[in-house]
Parts: structure tokens; sequence; C-alpha cells
């Protein structure tokens, strides 16, 4: 039995790390995620333009606005009152010109942009606000910066995370590991099921099941499948440690420009920003619920394809399933806002639902220990009984050619 | 005779659901022997193959190796070569070969020696590391045999090896099961083509509505057969009185040149070939044994052509 599981294994990895759709799905899994990590300089890069201003006005004036637009603009120039046009925003480099003028102490500014929409008005209006109460009120910029600074702090009452801030990435990090959990289950276990339903069409499945028990040939191939999921998400990983580093470093460059530099450091798929929330406790749950979650989804599609004529038919005999493992990932996406409302913490023991669900809440909150283990007992339960409803639906499948079996048929075959 | 009994078909009966695809099947094949499972579409043979090789459970009887039950071990040493054939069409056919191997115990490198062996036996080493998609099927079919065999199976089941061969490769086939039976391979065949059988089987089992109709070796069968065929010629119509004095003869519509008739088995053909030479001259006597093909029909209740 454990060199037919082996024979099996092995033949099955290597006929699905060499086919076509594999080569293609790590390649464009690969570029993905890297785009993922360059996102950040590609933004950065995109809005690098809009960001390079003018001021223009009294230099007395002038020096006292430039540290409140600091923050968000590159001041290329400074230029004393003139007449603006496109040539002189081309001449200095500048996407736009930021003109000031205090009359009567009221501030005031004219904006001069070839691309107005890229103008937000509210947040400049908020940055040169203490600059309006000192031409105003004729205070000086500190007791202006005292007196208008509210200190504001937000206290968490979930122990996980020591801010809002903190929350916030993290939710996002869970986000982007509950939709890889989901893709690299979805996936394999398709190809699972493809690759029964191609034994079951090619008529092949007979002469196998002659050689070997059926149980080793189906072990085989959703373990083989379960490794293949493995290193896609190694392959993947190492796409984005890899290309993390290059924008990291492009980043830094003297190419990348400063505010880009600075936006790098909060970005939350940075490698620091991984390194941060992917906690072990994290990293161990994606693992575990990745394995049961791949096993559960993998060993049900290849009891439906075993059921199958032709693999038009797949689509539709596994689409009620399918429903079942979309609407796991929707509750998983709820649970990472909601992650003790009662309906997701009820959804996190059920099979199925549970490797989702049970991975969104660990990520985002602290579920009680006992919750976590009775949650992977019942699942780990549930595995051994489909593995065995799925293993005689798949003897008894592999055999039958016609019309698709009823399912009071299947539920004998299960209950035999 | 100290003759070993290597499998059992005890009485084994098989349903699914309300549909009894096997009945009642019993037969024994002696080691070595070259065994002939006949039967119409529909008769059980396949459902009967596999109950053999443990593809499926009797629902009553049982199938027994060498006087014990059949084990998954035992089953490594069997080859099967289903009747809806099955291949991976991306897989290289040194590769499909050697997996079949493997699948069946066999280890590096005496396998790929074995399949390499197969390979060359069977004329297909132009495709050896081509995928068994871009194959013809009557190579195709011929990889699948070399699947079935490669790791030198004691029990040999092929369920219509011929069907979709052209004369030459059934030639080849029917050479190479001659070999497998020299070397001993026991060997169960089922096929449509009788003739083929005839050649090769050296005991028949013909199950017909999932129960045993007939059994033995060709002679046993011969034997059993009610009448035998006569054929004389010239067609001198003077040469049917003799006939005539024979008890239940009856005339069949013969061919050109040549009076047919049916006579009963226990005829005196001696005796009848000297009346038919004290009345007309005769050119050719001949007491046609029934073939396979007339048995067969006769055993599954069809009526003759």
């Amino acid at each position: 039995m454990i060199n037919d599981f082996a024979t099996v294994f092995v033949v099955e990895f290597i006929r699905r790390v060499t086919s076509r759709p594999f080569i293609i799905s790590i390649v464009i899994g690969m570029l993905a995620v890297s785009l993922f990590s360059f996102m950040p300089l590609l933004v950065s890069q995109a809005f690098s333009g809009p960001s390079n201003i003018a001021l223009v006005g009294d230099p007395h004036l002038l020096a006292r606005a430039k540290p409140l637009l600091a923050h968000d603009y590159t001041i290329q120039a400074e230029l004393p009152p003139q007449t603006i046009t496109a040539a002189s925003l081309k001449a200095h480099h500048v996407s736009s010109a930021f003109v000031l003028t205090a009359t009567n102490g009221r501030l005031a500014l004219a904006i001069y942009a070839h691309d107005p929409s890229s103008i937000d008005t509210g947040a400049i209006a908020r940055s040169l606000a203490p600059l309006a109460l000192q031409n105003a009120l004729h205070r000086s910029p500190s007791e202006i910066s005292a007196l208008s600074a509210v200190p504001v702090t937000v206290k968490t009452l979930n122990a996980k995370f020591a801010n809002a801030s903190d929350a916030m990435a993290a939710r996002g990090i869970a986000y982007a590991l509950l939709l890889f959990l989901y893709m690299l289950i979805l996936i394999n276990s398709q190809l699972v099921g493809t690759s029964v339903a191609e034994e079951k069409t090619s008529r092949i499945a007979e002469s196998l099941i002659a050689a070997i028990d059926p149980a080793a040939l189906l072990a085989g191939k959703i373990i083989s499948s379960t490794a293949i999921a493995l290193l896609q998400m190694a392959a993947w990983i190492a796409a984005i440690v890899a290309s993390s580093a290059v924008a990291a470093s492009a980043l830094g460059s003297p190419g990348g420009s400063d505010a880009a530099a600075a936006s790098s450091s909060t970005m939350l798929f940075s490698l620091s920003g991984i390194g941060t929330f992917i906690t072990p406790e994290i990293a161990v749950a994606f693992f575990l619920f990745l394995l049961i979650g791949l096993l559960q989804v993998s060993t049900v599609y290849a009891g439906f394809a075993s059921l199958i004529n032709t693999t038009e038919d797949m689509s539709n005999v596994a689409r009620p399933f399918l429903i079942v493992v979309v609407a796991a990932f929707f509750i998983a996406f709820t649970a990472l806002g909601v992650p003790n409302a009662p309906f997701v913490v009820i959804s996190s023991f059920v099979p199925f639902l549970a490797p989702f669900v049970m991975f969104s809440r660990i990520a985002v909150a602290n579920v009680p220990l006992w919750q976590v283990g009775l949650s992977l007992a019942i699942n780990l339960i549930a595995l051994y009984a489909i593995a065995i409803g799925a293993g005689k639906v798949y003897r008894v499948g592999m055999l039958m050619y016609g019309r698709p079996p009823k399912l009071a048929q299947v539920l004998n075959v299960l209950r035999s | 005779m100290n003759e070993r009994r290597m499998l059992e078909v005890d009485h084994v009966r098989k349903e699914f659901g309300t549909v009894r695809a096997v009945s009642d099947v019993t037969f024994r094949i002696d080691d070595g022997e070259t065994f002939g499972l006949l039967g119409p579409n529909g008769a059980g043979k396949t459902t009967t193959m596999r109950m053999i090789l443990g593809i499926l459970t009797p629902d009553g009887g049982a199938v027994r190796w060498n006087g014990a039950h059949v084990t998954p071990e035992d089953r490594r040493r069997f080859g099967y070569l289903p009747e809806e054939r099955g291949i991976y069409g991306k897989m290289k056919v040194r590769d499909q070969i050697v997996y079949f191997g493997k699948l069946h115990g066999m280890k590096e490198p005496e396998v790929g020696k074995r399949a390499a062996w197969w390979i060359e036996r069977l004329s297909l080493g132009v495709y050896a590391d081509r995928p068994c998609s871009e194959l013809s099927k009557g190579n195709q079919q011929k990889v699948q045999v070399a699947c079935a065999a490669v790791h030198g199976p004691q029990l040999l089941i092929l369920d219509e090896p011929f069907s979709g061969l052209d004369p030459v490769n059934a030639d080849l086939l029917i050479a190479i099961f001659n070999e497998l039976k020299a070397s001993g391979t026991t060997l169960i065949l089922s096929s449509h083509q009788m003739w083929q059988l005839e050649e090769l089987c050296t005991r028949f089992t013909i199950i017909a509505a999932g129960e045993n109709r007939a059994a033995g070796t060709l002679a046993q069968l011969r034997s059993a057969w009610p009448t035998r065929v006569v054929r004389v010629a010239p067609a001198d119509e003077a040469l049917r009185a003799p006939f005539a004095a024979v008890s239940g003869a009856r005339a069949l519509a013969g061919i050109d040149g040549v009076l047919d008739y049916e006579v009963p088995a226990s005829t005196d053909f001696a005796t009848l070939l000297r009346s038919l030479v004290n009345v007309a001259p005769v050119t050719r006597f001949e007491a046609i044994e029934p073939s396979l093909h007339e048995i067969y029909l006769h055993a599954i209740g069809e009526p003759k052509a």
C-alpha cells in the first residue's frame, strides 16, 4: 500500500509539475505577486508628478507656508509673484504652481495645474489652516500649533493589537493570506478533480484499479496535489520575497523619490510588514488549515470527478460544492471584521468552512485555544469521514459509465 | 494426476441495484492454461473478470487463487487488459509501461529493462519516447498490452485483446500470447473473434445471462454437440438417397457444388460413405465438426445463421 501510494505520488507529482497548466499558473502567480510587491513603487512613481510644485508669492509668506506643505509636496521652486503659464510650470519641472497671497490678514491660495483633478483642495486647506490663523490672529506659529493640536489616541479593545493602525495592517495581511489560502485550495482541488476526470474519461481507471488499491491511487493523487500546492506556495513566497527586496531597494535608491521611500516604509506588503504581522501562530494556522482545506476539498472533488463521463460534466457536478467553498471564503472575509460574531464562531467549526473561517479569526483576533483545538479535531474527524465516503464513491464511480448516478444512488454507495 | 488448480471461480454472483449482472458463474483454470471466457454482450464476462481481479466484490460465491481468497499481493501477480481501453495521452510510451510495472511492484532497473523488451517485441521502438496520444489506435492497444504484461504476471486477463487491430498486429499478439503460454503464464481471453480463440485456448466456458451455459475443451464441447455436418461432392441428386436412410438427417442449404446434411453425431460415417459410393461417384466426403462459433451460438440460445 505504501509503495503503491509512493509510486502514484511520484508519477502524479511529475506529471503535474511538468504539465503546461501548472507551469502557466506558477509563472502567472509569481508575476502577480511580484506585481503586488512592486505596487508601492509603481504607485509612488505614478503619483510623483503631481507632488512636484512651485510656490509663488511673498518670500516671507512662502517661508512660513513651506513647512506646512512639505509633508505632502516636493517644492521644486519658490518664485516671486508673477503670472503663471503652462510654459512656466514646464520651465520649473513642476505639475502645479501654488500662488499664495495675504490681503488684510486673509490668506488665499490659487493653484495653477495641468491636471486640476489631482489637487486635493480640502487637504491643502487643512495643511495651510495654521498659517491662516497666524495671519488672522497675529499669533506666533508655535502658539498656533499648541492651540490647534488635538491629541487623538485610539484604545483597542482587541488585545491582539496595540493600536488601530496595527489592527488595520494585520487585517490587510490576513485578507491577502485568506485570498492566498482560497486560491491554493481551489486551484489544486480542481486540478485533482481534473486528473481523476481525465482517468475516468480516458478509461485508464480500470487498468489502474486492477493494479492497485483505489485508496492508494486516490491518496497518491490527493497528497501529490497537496505537495504541489505547497510547492506553488513556496514559489509565490519566493517571488514575494525577491520582488519585495528589489522593490525596496528601488524605492530607497537615488532614483526613487523621498515621498515614495517614505510611503514604502508603511506598505503592508513590504518585507518588514510581512515579518511584523505574520506571527508564528498565524503561519502555523495558515499551514494547518491549508492542509486540512486542501485535503477536504480535493477529496470531495475527486469523488465528484469519478462520477462524470466527460470533463465538461465536471463543472455541473461540482457546482453545488463550489458554492460552499465560495461561501466559506465570504464568511471568512466577514470574519476579518467581526471575528467573534456568533455565526462566524459557529462557521469556524463547520467542515469545509472552518479552514477559511478559523484561519481568519486567528489572524485578527485572540481565539481561545479550546476553540482552535475543537475546530481542528472536528475537521480532522470530518476529513477521515470524507476520505472514507469519497473513497467509496470513487471505487464505484470510476467503473460507472453512462448516465451520471442520481443522488439516491450516491447515498446508497455511501451507506454501503 | 497431480494437477494444481490455480484459479477457482466458484458460483459467483453480482448485482448492481436491481440488475443482476452475474447470477451463477463457475469455472476453474489450471496452472499455465489458456482459457477462453465467451459470452454475448451483457453476459457478465467483464463483471466476472472484475471479480477475479478484486475490482468488484462478489455478492455471493467466491474467487480463489491457489485455494485461498485473492489478496492484494496476489493481484500484483495478475495483469489485466480491460475491454475499455485507456491510456495517459500525454505520457510517453516508455514512461507509461514503466509506471504500470511499478504499480505491480517492479523496481528500477528491472522495470526499465522489461519495458524496453516489450517496446522492442511489440515493434514500438520508434514511438518509445513519444506521447501515447501521437500513436495510432492499434499501437496504443499494443502499449496497453505491454502495460498489462510488463511485470510478467502469473495470470493475464485479456478482455477483447484483438478488437480494432489489423490482421498483422492481431497475428503479432497471437504470437506473443503463445510465447506467454509457453512460458507458463495462465491466460484468460475473452473475444468475439472465435477463430482466434480456437487457435489459442485449451478450454472454454460460455456464459449467457450471467450463468454458465457450456464448458470444456474444444474436443469436449464438440463431442457433446448432438449433430455433425456431412459435406459431399458432387451435388448429385442421387446422393440424397443414402441420407434419407439416416435417422434424423436433414438437408442444409449448401454451397454450390456440394450437398450439406446435418446428421446425428452418433452416425456411422464409414457406413454412410460406403452407401454414398455405391450410389454415385463421390469426389468429396467430409464430416465437419461444429466450430466454436456454432457451439457458442447454440450455447447462448441464438438461432443458427
